[in-house]
């Protein structure tokens, strides 16, 4: 239960919530926090603040008050690889990543969580790479007080599948780089597909552990794979060779070398002639030359998933067309846009 | 209790076809069952113990009526016209009742819970499969004050109206002005401007069917004593109104 009271009768009552000063230009923060007991001094503090009247709460045996009720939707929330610390301030806590790695979101239990009223929590969205303490959502409590069933019913639909929100650390991949073409494998113009390949590669910190040429040749690419594939490579990425043109064998190579599953084609600009195949569980992805022009691709949409463990299907390219629309900016922000984020 | 796999199955074949409320009529009447701790209400053992009481007649009714075997004629069955997709489940034995509630934001969750699935139909059938309870439903302990007169047994009160003349049991009746009336008299009915008539083959009797409509098949008609024991054993509680 929620009692008014006036600011002069408050002594020796305890403080409902924190009370915020702001003193423009100087200072805004908590001036008095919750469950300060108020003494004489403070009335013309509080005053001078504005208030002329504070909350007294009296909690039933079914109430709980908004930091008690952060912190069961916190650790209901929280799966694997996040974690939360401290206080609620003003009855909101921050969720931080534990490691660096890929955020994975469960948007149907998140949704589900938000329809229960009086709660929320806003994440970034699902597939963005995060590094350990980032923020990655926050929730809270939205009444200073409520009833502690629905606070308990939201915290039971966050952990239907152990938390909605959870970080999948990247493995670090040993990656077999094929640059396709007769053009570069026959010394007609200079390679300039592995430097973008590797950059993209180290940057999610595995390695390229091999690099081979080969012609527009499908025997001689699927050579190439199974080579990659004797000296230990766990991931194949294949360059070019990917569009309509009579010399576009990629593919056909990929198949040759013993795919199990091959999925062409992305619902992604730049990057609709992507490829994603499978020998076995070793992954092969079959990068498009629009790469080669476009500072971020699908290929930047798919690698961190498949570096998190992810299988992806046809399913998942499909999925990636609302919001798979490069704007093709003259200065690239990705991640900081809106490409790739609406699966 | 069986698996909700086979509990869907024979709701549907029961009800006539696979729909979404069977889904959640089912869930409901799992989870119903599970918070009042009977893990069989079917079991003759506890068919007895358990009251149900619906609110709506949609599909759902029919699919928690089918899990639980709770039937209207057998009074363990109770239609309460709210028209809420909810259901409350009493254990009779230790009082515990539970009103299970199905959300309305389930509904709006359908897409998340089944993304890709054509036809809302479909989708909501898979999605109700696939979302938690604590989605699905929310619950309320509640108290039933069961009166004795709807308890499930013997009719052990009968009234006479006294416009119309016709016997009201189960203290149906309505005191109007110190006159026991029943409620079509007191109140009005559903019915309107009632006339009673005379039909065709008045005396028809299966017995009758049995001889004069299929003249060529041999019926077995069970004799006058046979009738009476089959009465004793089914209704050895139950008194049973004179013809």
């Amino acid at each position: 239960m929620i009692k008014k009271i006036k600011v002069q009768d408050a002594v020796g009552t305890k403080l409902a919530h924190d009370i915020t000063e702001i003193r423009p230009g100087e200072f805004k923060g908590p001036a008095f926090r919750k469950d300060h007991t108020v003494c004489d001094g403070d009335i013309c503090h509080l005053q001078r603040l504005g208030k002329d009247h504070l909350y007294v709460l009296e909690l039933d045996e079914d109430e709980i008050h908004e930091n008690d009720a952060a912190v069961i939707l916190a650790d209901a929330l929280a799966g694997e690889g996040v974690t939360w610390n401290g206080e609620p301030r003003e009855g909101k806590i921050k969720l931080l990543a534990k490691w660096d790695g890929l955020l994975a979101v469960d948007t149907a239990a998140l949704a589900a969580f938000n329809m229960v009223e009086e709660v929320m929590c806003a994440t970034l969205h699902r597939y963005t790479l995060v590094k350990a303490g980032e923020m990655v959502a926050a929730t809270r409590a939205i009444p200073l007080l409520m009833k502690r069933v629905p606070i308990e019913r939201a915290a039971a639909i966050a952990k239907q599948n152990g938390g909605v929100l959870s970080v999948k650390p990247l493995r670090r991949a040993k990656v077999g780089l094929i640059i396709t073409g007769n053009e570069i494998y026959h010394g007609r113009i200079k390679d300039r597909f592995a430097p973008i390949l590797m950059e993209k590669v180290t940057s999610l910190k595995s390695d390229v552990t091999a690099v081979e040429f080969t012609a527009d040749d499908s025997e001689m690419i699927s050579k190439a794979i199974r080579s990659h594939l004797s000296t230990g490579c766990d991931l194949v990425l294949l360059s070019g060779g990917m569009s309509v043109d009579p010399d576009d064998v990629t593919r056909h190579g990929i198949r040759l070398a013993g795919a199990t599953e091959v999925h062409y084609g992305s619902a992604v600009l730049p990057g609709a002639m992507f490829l994603v195949a499978y020998l076995g569980e070793l992954p092969v992805l079959g990068v498009p030359a629009c790469a080669l022009y476009h500072k971020t691709t699908i290929l930047d949409l798919v690698l961190p998933r498949i570096l998190a463990g992810e299988h992806v299907t046809r399913t998942e390219l499909a999925f990636l067309g609302h919001g798979g629309l490069c704007r093709d900016c003259e200065e690239c922000i990705y991640p900081h846009c809106p490409f790739g984020k609406g699966t | 209790m069986k698996s909700f796999e086979e509990l869907l199955a024979s709701s549907a074949k029961a009800h006539g076809h696979l729909c979404p409320g069977q889904a959640v009529g089912v869930r409901m009447a799992m989870l119903g069952c599970r918070l009042i701790g009977l893990e069989d209400p079917t079991e003759h053992s506890q068919i007895k113990k358990l009251l149900v009481y619906v609110e709506m007649d949609r599909c759902a009714a029919d699919a928690i009526a089918h899990v639980t075997g709770v039937k209207l004629g057998r009074r363990s069955l109770k239609f309460m016209d709210y028209g809420i997709m909810a259901a409350t489940f009493v254990n009779v034995k230790t009082g515990s009742a539970f009103r299970v509630l199905s959300t309305e934001e389930a509904r709006d969750l359908v897409p998340l819970y089944a993304p890709g699935v054509k036809g809302k139909a479909s989708q909501q059938l898979e999605a109700y499969q696939r979302m938690p309870d604590s989605v699905l439903f929310r619950v309320q302990q509640v108290r039933i004050p069961v009166k004795d007169c709807d308890l499930p047994g013997p009719t052990r009160y009968k009234a006479i109206c006294s416009r119309c003349g016709q016997v009201v049991r189960d203290r149906r009746e309505v005191l109007v002005n110190g006159e026991v009336l029943c409620k079509p008299c007191a109140h009005g009915a559903y019915f309107k401007e009632a006339k009673e008539i005379t039909w065709p083959e008045m005396n028809w009797t299966p017995a009758s069917a049995g001889v004069s409509r299929e003249p060529h098949r041999k019926r077995h008609l069970p004799d006058p004593v046979e009738i009476k024991e089959k009465r004793e054993i089914l209704h050895s509680n139950v008194e049973i109104p004179p013809h």
